[in-house]
């Protein structure tokens, strides 16, 4: 106990480090930016970002990654509240209460309200990482290679079913990732596997700059079909970014609800920040003692849903952390930072890089309050940034995953793949295919292919070796579990969100 | 949910991914084939499961092309021009270097998707400032000079 505190007192003064700090709000600044746009994801800025954490130490590149992470999830809702458009799908609820208080010249107070709820939120969320990931990864010590092999195809289950329509489709596209992650030199005997006599494909496909191609140039395409339209010019506002003293003591219990909503929903396999958001509003609303303001503007439901998705951010690190299984897609990109930077998400996480592990969780607290600092002041300005046209975002991310994947081995060819990936990635978007299960079979697949080779070989081929264990079974129920919770979260997000936004809809029109 | 048309291609790619990837695998080692075996296997018995359901769907509830839906708001010209840039930015920064295939790059697009000329004129100079500053001089990186200068 006494070490673990005194590991956690020595990362949040690792974190302190003057260049950690300002690479943090460098961050912070960059997700804020990338959430209030509302043709980006906070996916696929962590994937552009990636390449610049590379020379940077491992644990300030994760917390510079987590910075653009919470960033973006909290700078959608600017342009919720001002323009009326949702940066990321995680601020949907905060857009309903949110703009409601613009119309009615309270925009300042409802862009505190998101940060002031956000920081929160985000902040709580840091004491269940602190507490439940060191946790979590006691369990994975039990893991022997049999268990690696179906923690891999676990985690491929989870993100299988996030955001496909089709649950087939969804396992489609991870069954494709595993196929491509065969690219390179056999693992266990070194021989030559789909080369075709390119030596820059030995060390297998470059998750980095399949993560760009995947996230952000597909991004690129997508915009590039759709007809330019020019964006809503964002709400003026003359009234103050602050909150009363009434107005935070009022606020207060949604946001410790939202919190420990946000929490479990972030650390449950398949949900994420846009089911969080839908079901923190509801939570503000159920227990609100102002029912009849929500629909025209009530600050309670702006600090509910951004509470909840915020809080998501901590929750959702915890199973990606410790067992490699991150939730959605903007966490696989992040799981893909970790290993990028040689370290394998487990047990060894809490003893051997014990010091990076916590300095990063240090950094996550210190950066909510940058995320507060930034938002507060910054808000006028990112307000006119958020109207920024597709047409200046397509050639601009271009020309970044030019130069992002061409950073990470000097190599022109890394390019090249990039630019096949990202055309990959439109493609599956267009059909409804998942990029995120492709990007985390390429991560995995190497980790289940040593898992199951490393188990056969030990068993002389014995196949009854993959199921010889209570944990194996165990593992092998949560890949069945796996397979059906996303039916269940899509039924239930549809069923959260239809009904908010119907009532949400007859308020206003009463 | 009618069947829709467009995902015979998503099949007939997949079934092609499999068929591509087992012939170059009967050309590996016996232990080598282990785990690209599996996951051949694997997207193919999914990809199968994927058309029986295509088939069910036909037959319950019928057909739909769903290209309206895949393509709907689809701006041929715009995309393939964009489309079209982009591989020659690729080619230009190989040849001429990366600032220079960068500045014309952007100029094209922005030009073509008729941005005003000075918004263009920001987008080009912070986005090449941008790459400068972090990339040159914060992380080192020694960017294509290209082959012609």
């Amino acid at each position: 106990m006494l070490e673990t505190l005194q590991l956690m007192a020595a990362g949040l003064a690792n974190a302190l480090l003057p260049m950690t700090l300002i690479m943090m709000f460098a961050g912070v600044t960059l997700g804020i930016i990338i959430g209030c746009l509302p043709g980006l994801s906070a996916a696929m800025g962590v994937a552009l970002m990636l390449p610049l954490t590379f020379t940077m130490e491992p644990e300030t590149g994760l917390i510079v990654l987590g910075a653009i992470y919470c960033g973006a999830i909290f700078g959608g809702s600017i342009s919720a509240i001002l323009i009326h458009t949702p940066g990321t799908p995680a601020s949907a609820a905060t857009a309903i209460e949110g703009y409601q208080m613009t119309l009615k010249g309270q925009a300042g107070k409802a862009l505190a309200t998101a940060c002031w709820s956000s920081f929160w939120g985000g902040l709580l969320s840091c004491i269940s990482l602190y507490f439940f990931a060191p946790l979590l990864a006691q369990l994975a010590l039990k893991f022997m290679s049999a268990e690696y092999f179906w923690l891999s195809l676990f985690g491929l289950t989870v993100i299988a079913g996030v955001a496909s329509k089709s649950l087939v489709k969804g396992l489609m596209s991870g069954a494709l990732g595993l196929l491509i992650s065969t690219i390179g030199l056999d693992p266990i005997t070194g021989t030559q596997r789909f080369m075709f006599g390119h030596a820059f494909l030995a060390e297998g496909i470059n998750v980095t700059c399949a993560l760009i191609g995947l996230f952000s140039m597909s991004q690129v395409f997508i915009l590039a079909e759709k007809k330019i339209v020019e964006r809503a010019r964002a709400a003026k506002f003359t009234d103050k970014i602050a909150l009363t003293k009434e107005e935070r003591k009022l606020i207060r219990p949604t946001i410790i609800r939202s919190w420990l909503i946000g929490n479990i929903v972030g650390i449950l396999p398949g949900a994420g920040a846009s089911i969080a958001c839908f079901m923190g509003y509801n939570n503000a609303k159920s227990f609100s003692k102002n029912k009849e303001q929500f629909g025209h503007g009530a600050i309670e439901g702006v600090a509910g849903s951004e509470a909840a998705n915020n809080a998501v951010t901590g929750g959702s690190l915890i199973p990606t952390l410790t067992l490699g299984i991150p939730g959605e897609s903007v966490t696989a990109v992040l799981m893909g930072g970790l290993i990028i930077q040689g370290l394998q998400p487990g047990p060894e996480l809490f003893t051997t890089h014990a010091e990076m592990t916590y300095t990063f969780f240090g950094g996550f607290v210190l950066v909510q309050f940058a995320m507060l600092a930034i938002g507060m002041l910054g808000c006028r300005v990112f307000a006119q940034i958020s109207r920024l046209s597709d047409a200046i975002l397509i050639p601009c991310v271009t020309v970044l995953c030019v130069i992002g994947s061409f950073a990470i081995h000097r190599n022109f060819m890394d390019v090249i793949v990039m630019f096949i990936f990202g055309l990959l990635g439109y493609f599956m978007r267009k059909f409804d295919l998942n990029n995120a299960a492709v990007v985390l079979a390429l991560i995995l697949g190497p980790i289940g292919e040593k898992g199951l080779r490393n188990a056969l070989r030990a068993s002389q081929g014995d196949l009854s070796v993959l199921v010889g264990s209570p944990v194996c079974l165990v593992l092998i129920a949560l890949c069945i579990v796996g397979i059906f919770s996303p039916l269940l979260m899509n039924m239930f997000e549809k069923k959260v969100s239809g009904t908010t936004m119907a009532e949400a809809d007859a308020e206003l029109e009463a | 949910m009618k069947m829709k048309m467009t995902d015979i291609g998503v099949v007939v790619f997949m079934y092609a991914i499999c068929g591509f990837f087992y012939y170059h695998m009967t050309k590996l080692q016996a232990n080598s084939q282990t785990y690209p075996r599996f996951t051949i296997v694997l997207l193919f018995g999914l990809t199968t499961l994927y058309l029986l359901q295509m088939v069910m769907n036909a037959r319950k509830y019928g057909i739909t092309s769903g290209v309206d839906e895949v393509f709907n708001g689809f701006m041929v010209v715009q995309f393939f021009v964009c489309l079209v840039l982009s591989i020659i930015y690729l080619v230009m920064v190989k040849y001429i270097g990366f600032f220079v295939a960068t500045i014309v790059f952007m100029i094209a697009v922005l030009a073509f998707l008729r941005v005003p000329k000075v918004h263009a004129a920001i987008a080009v100079v912070a986005i090449n400032l941008l790459v400068y500053l972090a990339f040159v001089q914060f992380l080192g990186v020694k960017l294509p000079a290209g082959l012609l200068f």
